[in-house]
């Protein structure tokens, strides 16, 4: 009895860690509040804004095309490559299967970059062909797998009896091995058209600008944080990859009852799939068509704009305008970290002519060489950008020569001040007793660290060991204080009254007090990091005029307006800011702080491969402790 | 007679293993030829080269007078019956049988007469909307003959097609293969490892062994006069005992001089004795040519299973009147019981090349 109850219990366990993510953004998915920490009641608004956003639906689009289309090549390919190894001598078939299971138990992430550096090698450009190719790639291992088995039950003699009646190779093919390996087949196709549709990873390498699925869509929202939408998307993807996995799990499970019961069970598996056949034909002719006409629009020529972005970080409408108003086609592509944009642009897999990098990162970017001058002529609107952020830009780009910065904020301490006994104008805050639990920590070593070094009085570029080691022992032991480690969850957290104090930037406390009017946000006195995101132009860039057209575009107040008002970060458009018709936003000392706090800030710089090394060591250290 | 199939010369090796060594066979029209061998002796392998899924590697295919060794299966006038039927499970049992006509294009009319006309044959009418799957051994491989002769082939090629049945059914499914042949009028090569299959149903047996032809004749010829140890060991149970050719119609046994009908052999020549063992008669000692005792006694149904040991050496004897273990016997073997053979000079003659 008490072995059977723990037994089941065990299994519920299992169950729960395995579903129970599933299920919270399932639920969250029909939650009104925006708050990931607040339930606001059952809403379908977020499907309903799924439907409606082109981006999101571009995406899906191209991902369901993308699968069907590779898994139907796949599957050809595969059937075909199962066909003759299984007619092979027995050693060239083992090797030859083993070869074909590497693809499947290599790492995503080695078969994605191992497939850029080749396009990159033969100069074949980034786009929906390459993503394509790769999904196909990794998709003929899972075919063969369900082929295979089904071509060695087959008795050999069937064949041979269908050319001794009189039949072709080719008839004898399609009348009796395929009937008979159909049933592989069917799941080859759809555990290929499952795993390309599951795919980032390698989809993330491949892709050229302009190219998103739903995966690589949902990844670069993350910065801006994960919109519901998204979590009525990946419901709707979790649901539909569900269905097909039960889809390819019935057709073993009848293969096995067959042996039982065989004629019955056996019919009706044989008529399902003669059924399926003419609506699988027509839909792949019709995938495969879509296909070469999404291949055929991705394919850049004539006058276009390659265009590097993190996600979320402009108005679609500044897009549309900008391509009606000069006639240049804007090729959209979205990172979601510095680290990951670099290599790209580095190893000119795509050749971006505009990319938005933040300020350590375009220093990194100058110092290896991959920027080109601006040609200021192109940019007049340059003069709508504040004096002060030109100036703070010049800590990472001396002389202004390759940045026009785009975004910025600070870093700061986000309070509730129903939880708080005084005002907090001071880091102290964090490192006090009094908030023991209440504490939300920045889970990020250089502003980790950067915030200890200012509340020390160093530099929060500081490259003194000394330094470092100081702060490294303040965060040791702040640890008992802090409820937890976190980044894109303090926003929620905040907003649901969990904790009294978090570390925010700027353009997300504009959102947060928003939703929770009882929350203050601070710059504390002490200093904190200034970041500048804005626009540069690598040095491969096949169409530096247009990139130059789209920066002075972009710098147009009326277009920053926009753009503010879409992202919520701070302007350095300092005519845009004038614009602004809500007097609360304009002036909010939030978006818009006293040049005096200003300059007690100091941005990011790139410190080096070997300090980067002893920060992220140092870091370890707190984290271990 | 007409020579419907000729194989000329034929060597097919696997690798370093030659399965035929220079094969020599002809196969007359409307024969019952049964190749028969233990297990790799290449009788598989020649039919696959008559019905084209093999390639000799050497040697010619020559079918009614045309060279077909290059011919693929689907251009040859023949058709096979596999040793696991080989029906194509996803089609109705009228499928099966009309795939061949289908691809020659015959009317739906004659198609439909034809299916009825060939399970009519093997007695499974009403059959046609069944599965292969929902059939007996014993009636699946009917359809498989079914499928083959709808299409008049001249020779049905039939690799073990009864391997896979059991006792009962292969027995019936013997007499059902002869009077299929018998209706048919066409010619069969047969398969088989079962001596007794190829004594019951074949015009002419080919004796196979190692890739070589060891004896062809009529089922008497090889059972009554085999040609050398392998075929008489290989056929039904034998004694087979080292003698002496004395001179014409004499041979030494064991140090006792036997009457037999064989001649040419010259004097004093070694030969290898066969007699069968119900060819020995166990008579009163003082009737016997030699005396011996039984050792051992096994009740086979139609006949009891004797060893007598006598001379040196085990005797068996299968007779229907019992002698005890212990009991003192006679030998006697009638002349033309005695079957003499020359012993093989060398390992290679153990294949006896035939060129008849």
């Amino acid at each position: 009895m008490v072995k059977k109850f723990i037994q089941k219990l065990y299994i519920a366990l299992l169950f729960l860690f395995l579903y129970a993510p599933i299920a919270v953004l399932i639920v969250l998915s029909f939650n009104k509040s925006k708050s990931r920490a607040k339930w606001g009641g059952f809403t379908l608004n977020w499907y309903k804004e799924l439907f409606a956003n082109e981006q999101i639906m571009n995406a899906l689009y191209t991902t369901l095309v993308l699968a069907l289309v590779s898994a139907l090549i796949a599957t050809i390919i595969g059937t075909a490559a199962s066909i003759a190894m299984n007619s092979m001598k027995r050693t060239p078939r083992t090797i030859l299967m083993g070869i074909t299971n590497i693809p499947m138990l290599n790492a995503d992430i080695v078969t994605g970059i191992s497939l850029m550096l080749i396009f990159v090698a033969i100069h074949y450009t980034l786009g929906f062909t390459s993503v394509l190719i790769a999904h196909i790639t990794f998709n003929i291992p899972y075919v063969i797998l369900s082929v295979m088995p089904k071509l060695k039950q087959t008795n050999k003699n069937t064949y041979e009896a269908a050319l001794d009646l009189g039949a072709s190779h080719f008839y004898a093919f399609r009348k009796v091995i395929l009937p008979d390996i159909f049933p592989g087949i069917m799941s080859g196709f759809l555990l290929a058209f499952t795993m390309s549709l599951d795919d980032f990873v390698i989809t993330h390498f491949t892709k050229g600008p302009g190219i998103n699925t739903l995966s690589t869509k949902i990844y670069t929202e993350v910065r801006k944080g994960i919109k519901p939408e998204m979590y009525a998307l990946s419901t709707l993807l979790f649901l539909s990859v569900l269905t097909l996995l039960i889809l390819i799990n019935r057709a073993p499970k009848e293969e096995t009852a067959k042996k039982n019961k065989k004629q019955r069970i056996h019919n009706e598996s044989k008529r399902n799939y003669s059924f399926l056949k003419p609506v699988i034909a027509v839909v792949a002719i019709s995938a495969l068509i879509i296909g070469s006409l999404v291949g055929m629009n991705s394919t850049s020529g004539g006058d276009t704009l390659n265009v590097y972005n993190w996600g979320e970080y402009i108005d679609p409408d500044v897009i549309t305008m900008f391509e009606q108003e000069t006639g240049i086609k804007v090729v959209y592509d979205e990172f979601e970290m510095n680290e990951e944009m670099f290599p790209k642009v580095e190893t000119g897999a795509v050749k971006y002519d505009v990319v938005c990098p933040s300020d350590y990162m375009v220093q990194r970017m100058i110092d290896a060489d991959l920027l080109s001058e601006l040609n200021y002529d192109n940019i007049p609107n340059i003069k709508y950008i504040g004096k002060d952020y030109l100036q703070s830009a010049e800590s990472f780009d001396p002389g202004n020569k390759y940045f026009v910065p785009y975004c910025w904020g600070t870093v700061g301490i986000l309070y509730n001040k129903t939880m708080v006994d005084e005002p907090i104008d001071s880091w102290g805050a964090i490192f006090d007793e009094k908030y023991k639990n209440n504490i939300l920590m920045i889970n990020s070593v250089r502003d980790a660290l950067g915030i200890a070094l200012k509340y020390l009085g160093y530099s929060l570029n500081s490259t003194n060991k000394e330094e470092l080691k100081e702060a490294t022992q303040l965060l040791i032991d702040q640890k008992p204080l802090v409820q937890s480690y976190v980044v894109d969850q303090v926003r929620d957290s905040m907003i649901g009254n969990n904790a009294a104090i978090g570390i925010i930037y700027s353009g997300e406390a504009i959102y947060t007090q928003r939703e929770n009017s009882d929350l203050v946000y601070v710059v504390p006195k002490e200093g904190s990091n200034i970041w500048i995101d804005g626009w540069v132009i690598p040095k491969n860039s096949e169409h530096k005029e247009n990139a130059e057209k789209f920066i002075n575009f972009l710098c147009r107040p009326d277009i920053a307006l926009l753009n503010f008002e879409y992202i919520t970060y701070s302007t350095p458009n300092t005519a845009a800011k004038e614009m602004i018709e809500d007097d609360d936003i304009r002036n909010s000392k939030v978006a818009f702080p006293d040049s005096s706090i200003i300059s007690n800030c100091e941005t990011f710089q790139y410190l080096g491969d070997e300090m980067t090394a002893y920060y992220d060591e140092k870091w370890r250290e707190v984290m271990s402790q | 007679m007409n020579k419907l199939i000729d194989l000329q010369n034929i060597t097919k090796a696997y690798g370093d293993n030659i399965v035929l060594d220079d094969l020599n066979l002809y196969i007359k029209e409307n024969e019952f030829l049964t190749l028969l061998g233990p297990s790799g002796c290449g009788k598989t392998t020649t039919l696959r080269i008559i019905g084209g899924f093999e390639n000799p590697d050497q040697g010619n295919v020559i079918f009614d007078g045309k060279n077909i060794t290059k011919l693929p299966p689907n251009q040859r006038q023949l058709n096979t019956v596999f040793q696991k039927y080989a029906l194509f499970t996803h089609m109705s049992i009228a499928e099966n049988i009309a795939f061949g006509l289908k691809i020659k294009k015959k009317s739906k009319s004659y198609i439909d007469d034809k299916i009825k006309y060939a399970l009519k044959l093997v007695n499974l009418d009403g059959y046609e909307n069944r599965k292969p799957d929902s059939l007996s051994g014993g009636q699946q491989q009917r359809i498989a003959i079914a499928r083959a002769i709808v299409n008049e082939p001249k020779v049905l090629l039939l690799d073990e097609p009864l391997g896979a049945l059991d006792l009962k059914l292969r027995q019936d499914m013997q007499y059902e293969l002869i009077r299929l042949k018998n209706e048919l009028g066409i010619t069969f090569i047969y398969v088989t490892h079962d001596q007794e299959e190829a004594l019951t149903m074949s015009d002419t047996i080919v004796v196979m062994n190692q890739g070589y032809i060891q004896q062809i004749g009529t089922p008497e010829d090889i059972y009554n006069e085999p040609k050398n140890a392998f075929v008489a060991d290989f056929i039904g149970e034998s004694n087979i005992i080292a003698g002496t050719m004395v001179e014409d119609k004499l041979v030494n046994i064991l140090g006792t001089n036997f009457a037999c009908v064989d001649v040419g052999f010259g004097k004093n020549k070694p030969v290898d004795v066969v007699i069968r063992p119900e060819d020995i008669d166990l008579v009163a000692p003082e009737q016997g040519t030699i005396t011996g005792r039984v050792t051992s006694l096994i009740f086979k149904g139609v006949h009891y299973e004797m060893e007598v040991m006598a001379n040196g050496h085990e005797w068996l004897v299968h007779s229907t009147d019992l002698s005890p273990v212990g009991a003192e016997v006679g030998i006697h073997v009638d002349p033309f019981d005695i079957q003499i053979m020359n012993k093989p000079e060398s390992d290679d003659e153990e294949a006896v090349i035939l060129d008849e």
